[in-house]
């Protein structure tokens, strides 16, 4: 009978606690990063000299874009007595992502005072440098990113003759070096590189190849209606009216000949707009 | 009784084994035994086109890679083999011809590791770009949990599409709205949540994917590493359609005659001139499909487990790139996040906060468009949503975060249609409309096998490629004799003529003659501008020859 009661006990017990986490399931769904950072505080309730529970915290606080209370929790990890170099990236993260680029910098060069081959220390030492207007050292340190990186990418490359084009605002040779270093590395059409490279022309006063980077995107795109227009923009802008008019005249007969329900899309209805004034403009 | 029971569970374990697709295991009959070969992941399908696909999969021991494939279930004469020894496999089959089907089985060059006797292991190639023809992709997202929900969910899926009258069987793609596996994405819960779940639909459909938050946590967009770079093989160059960009974080592909953008909403920058903003214009500025669909991890319209009002990637997303797309013609936009199905109305130019959605607003430009778009979009009562060659605004935006878990909200955005928190994947099929035109159709499946909503997007004139009605192109001026390969000029009779240039396609002087009847053989196929100088004025027509 006794057994019976206890039986009996468990089973309400067990149906209780599944009710209540039935419940909390919906309530708790989302909200994965808060519980672990509660899971975390509870267990440093219980070992509160535990500086890697402090350390564990702070990376889930940083992940939840509390930053202020990362940082508290690194140093407490470090007064504790964490010495491990992770955490002193991380200090340098945080303190780059609250944009106090000083204290930053001390930490990402504590780091790599001892992991001196670090690609994306390195790359954080590059961008702390870089708002800390250091441009030269920048660059050294971005150097080393861009030929050590594995996989790289095109906003890798943009941000590297970025910091290039800071420290010396004429140096387009070696930004545009970059550039082509890029399109070799992620394919030659890649297209924010192709864009970049273009502008980086323009910048520089490179007409014949300026031109030529306009046919690139010409002959390399299906639709060619909006290159055609900003041609004849730059053409106007070079002084070069009747080549100008041309690519305004190659720029309509693209539209015209454009499926028609692209004809009537904003941009092209838009475009058109600015083909009329711009050939108003030249004539 | 308890015997009985055994019994029953051995039966159906024994019937739950003949079910599945046959795995083959190399066994070395020498002694001593070799350790076995053991497929352990896949295969799976990535970066399908017309002309290639990738196979990849994962083998316990590092071995070569083989996979045999032919037309034929039974004589799989091809073969493409890599003799790299390696744990995971990516074998790229090329030459391959479209819309067609092609079984295949993986090993190693010892024999077959992973095979389906019953010929459920296959991929069938992409139609050629611009092909129209029925679709069918399968839309999943936040469906990473690896529980009991995600495999209702998708047994959900699988009846319909087993029991559905027409293409019955058929799922083009998979379409993964990121968070694909909780909590952080890592590969052991890949295996749980995507693998093990999705496998066998994984070795007969293309699955392509955004990055999710939560897959985020364990990949990182700025090396492009970490299980989702590593498990997904998306296209970079180009090589399925659209504009190269030089990245797997964001990136598209065209299917038939739909033009797919992928962004990453998560870690990469959502600024307007930054470098996927960039990409995603020119990208969709330069296609020429039929339909256009974008998706993206962050909804740009939701009050679920998330809120649109207030969550910065949600509003940037919304703010900078909602704009642009809609301005190219977007007709349907797919989100996450937010664990719930919310639909809109017919929408264009709402990038506010929900409380300044006005569905009766249809001026300037939004925020509904057309007489039905603040209507249900059904076909069988408000009528489907409309697009034609004149009227080509207006996009439907579903968020659809419940393949895996419900989390509620208040589910009261204004733009939407209808907001649920219910368990559910959506379908997104596109097909002919039987008036030259076609429909595409999004219908959202409950876990509980029932159809919650759907809707319509109709796009009128759509049978013909546009060039195949264009009329010869002569104008008053200029007429082209085509077997003759001359181009003939009249000009007024008051006038004389004095000289025709013609300027090719980038705008290059390339040919001038003085005669009313020129000869252009020697000129290259493409678009030329003809200027036509007289004594009196300066004419400009164009030609394709």
């Amino acid at each position: 009978m006794c057994n019976k009661k206890y039986i009996a006990n468990n089973i309400k017990n067990l149906l209780l606690i599944t009710a209540f986490l039935l419940l909390a399931i919906p309530v708790f769904a989302h909200g994965d990063l808060s519980i672990q950072i509660a899971e975390k505080t509870k267990a440093i309730t219980k070992s509160p000299n535990n500086f890697e529970l402090y350390y564990e915290r702070g990376l889930l606080y940083q992940q939840h874009v509390e930053y202020n209370k990362a940082l508290n929790d690194y140093i407490k990890s470090e007064s504790l007595g964490n010495t491990n170099n992770d955490l002193k990236y991380s200090m340098a993260e945080v303190y780059y992502l609250s944009e106090d680029y000083n204290k930053a910098l001390k930490f990402i060069s504590n780091y790599l005072e001892i992991d001196s081959i670090n690609v994306k220390a390195k790359k954080l030492e590059a961008q702390i440098l870089f708002n800390l207007k250091a441009y030269k050292k920048s660059l050294k340190a971005y150097r080393y990113v861009i030929n050590q990186m594995v996989d790289t990418r095109p906003e890798d490359i943009l941000e590297y003759s970025n910091i290039i084009l800071a420290e010396n605002p004429n140096n387009y040779h070696d930004a545009l070096e970059a550039i082509d270093y890029g399109l070799k590395q992620l394919g030659l059409n890649t297209l924010s590189l192709q864009l970049k490279k273009l502008e980086y022309l323009e910048a520089s006063n490179q007409v014949k190849k300026v031109l030529e980077q306009y046919n690139y995107f010409i002959l390399q795109y299906k639709r060619k209606e909006f290159w055609y227009y900003k041609k004849a923009k730059y053409l106007q802008k070079i002084n070069k009216p009747k080549d100008a008019n041309i690519a305004l005249q190659l720029a309509a007969i693209s539209i015209e000949q454009l499926d028609a329900k692209f004809k009537n899309t904003n941009s092209i209805i838009r475009l058109q707009t600015q083909i009329k004034n711009l050939e108003t403009t030249l004539n | 009784m308890i015997k009985k029971t055994t019994l029953i569970i051995m039966l159906l374990f024994t019937a739950y084994s003949f079910s599945q697709t046959a795995t083959t295991s190399l066994v070395s009959s020498t002694k001593p035994v070799k350790p076995t070969v053991l497929v352990e992941r896949g295969p799976y399908l990535q970066s399908g086109t017309a002309t290639r696909v990738i196979v990849k999969w994962r083998t316990n021991l590092a071995t070569e890679s083989v996979v045999n494939y032919g037309t034929e279930l039974g004589a799989l004469a091809m073969n493409k083999t890599s003799s790299n020894v390696t744990k995971e496999h990516e074998v790229t089959l090329s030459g391959l011809k479209a819309n067609t089907k092609y079984y295949f089985n993986i090993g190693n060059k010892k024999g077959v590791l992973s095979e389906s006797v019953t010929g459920d292991m296959y991929v069938i190639t992409a139609p050629n770009i611009g092909t129209k023809q029925f679709v069918r992709a399968w839309i999943l997202g936040d469906a990473g949990t690896g529980n009991n929900n995600q495999r209702a969910v998708r047994d959900a899926y699988y009846n319909y599409v087993a029991t559905s009258p027409e293409n019955t069987g058929k799922t083009d793609m998979m379409l993964f709205l990121g968070d694909n596996a909780y909590g952080s994405g890592k590969d052991d819960e890949y295996q749980k949540a995507f693998f093990d779940i999705y496998d066998n639909m994984l070795k007969k459909s293309v699955a392509w994917s955004c990055l999710g938050n939560h897959d985020g946590k364990s990949a990182d967009s700025e090396k492009q590493s970490g299980p989702y770079y590593d498990i997904f093989t998306f296209p970079t160059k180009g090589q399925a359609g659209g504009i190269p960009s030089g990245t797997e974080a964001y990136y598209s592909f065209d299917y038939a005659n739909i033009h797919f953008i992928i962004l990453d909403s998560h870690h990469t920058n959502r600024e307007i001139g930054g470098a996927m903003y960039n990409w995603a214009e020119n990208d969709i500025q330069n296609t020429t499909q039929d339909w256009i669909v974008t998706l993206f991890h962050h909804p740009v319209y939701t009050k679920g487990s998330h809120d649109s009002d207030t969550e910065d990637r949600l509003i940037e997303m919304r703010e900078n790139f909602m704009p642009m797309l809609e301005a190219n013609g977007i007709d349907l936009v797919l989100n996450g996040h937010s664990h719930s199905y919310e639909r809109s109305y017919f929408l264009n130019g709402h990038h506010g906060f929900s409380n300044t959605f006005n569905g009766d607003e249809m001026t300037k430009g939004g925020h509904t468009v057309g007489t039905n778009g603040h209507g249900n979009g059904k076909i069988d009562s408000d009528g489907a949503y409309q697009k034609t060659n004149e009227a080509t605004e207006g996009a439907v935006y579903i968020t659809t975060g419940s393949a895996g878990k419900i989390s509620g909200g208040d589910l009261n955005h204004q733009a939407m249609f209808l907001s649920l928190n219910q368990l559910g994947s959506c379908v997104m099929e596109v097909a002919d409309d039987g008036k030259g035109g076609q429909n595409l159709t999004v219908k959202f499946i409950s876990e509980n096998n029932e159809i919650e909503d759907y809707f319509t997007i109709n796009k009128t004139g759509l049978a013909f490629n546009a060039d195949d009605n264009k009329p010869e192109q002569n104008s008053s001026m200029v007429s082209y004799e085509s077997h003759l390969k001359t181009l003939n000029i009249t000009v007024n009779p008051n006038e004389r003529l004095k000289k025709v240039k013609f300027y090719n396609s980038i705008g290059k002087l390339v040919k001038k003659s003085r005669k009313e009847s020129i000869s252009v053989s020697k000129l290259s196929k493409g678009l030329y501008v003809v200027e036509i100088i007289t004594n009196i004025n300066t004419y400009s027509e164009s030609i394709k020859l």
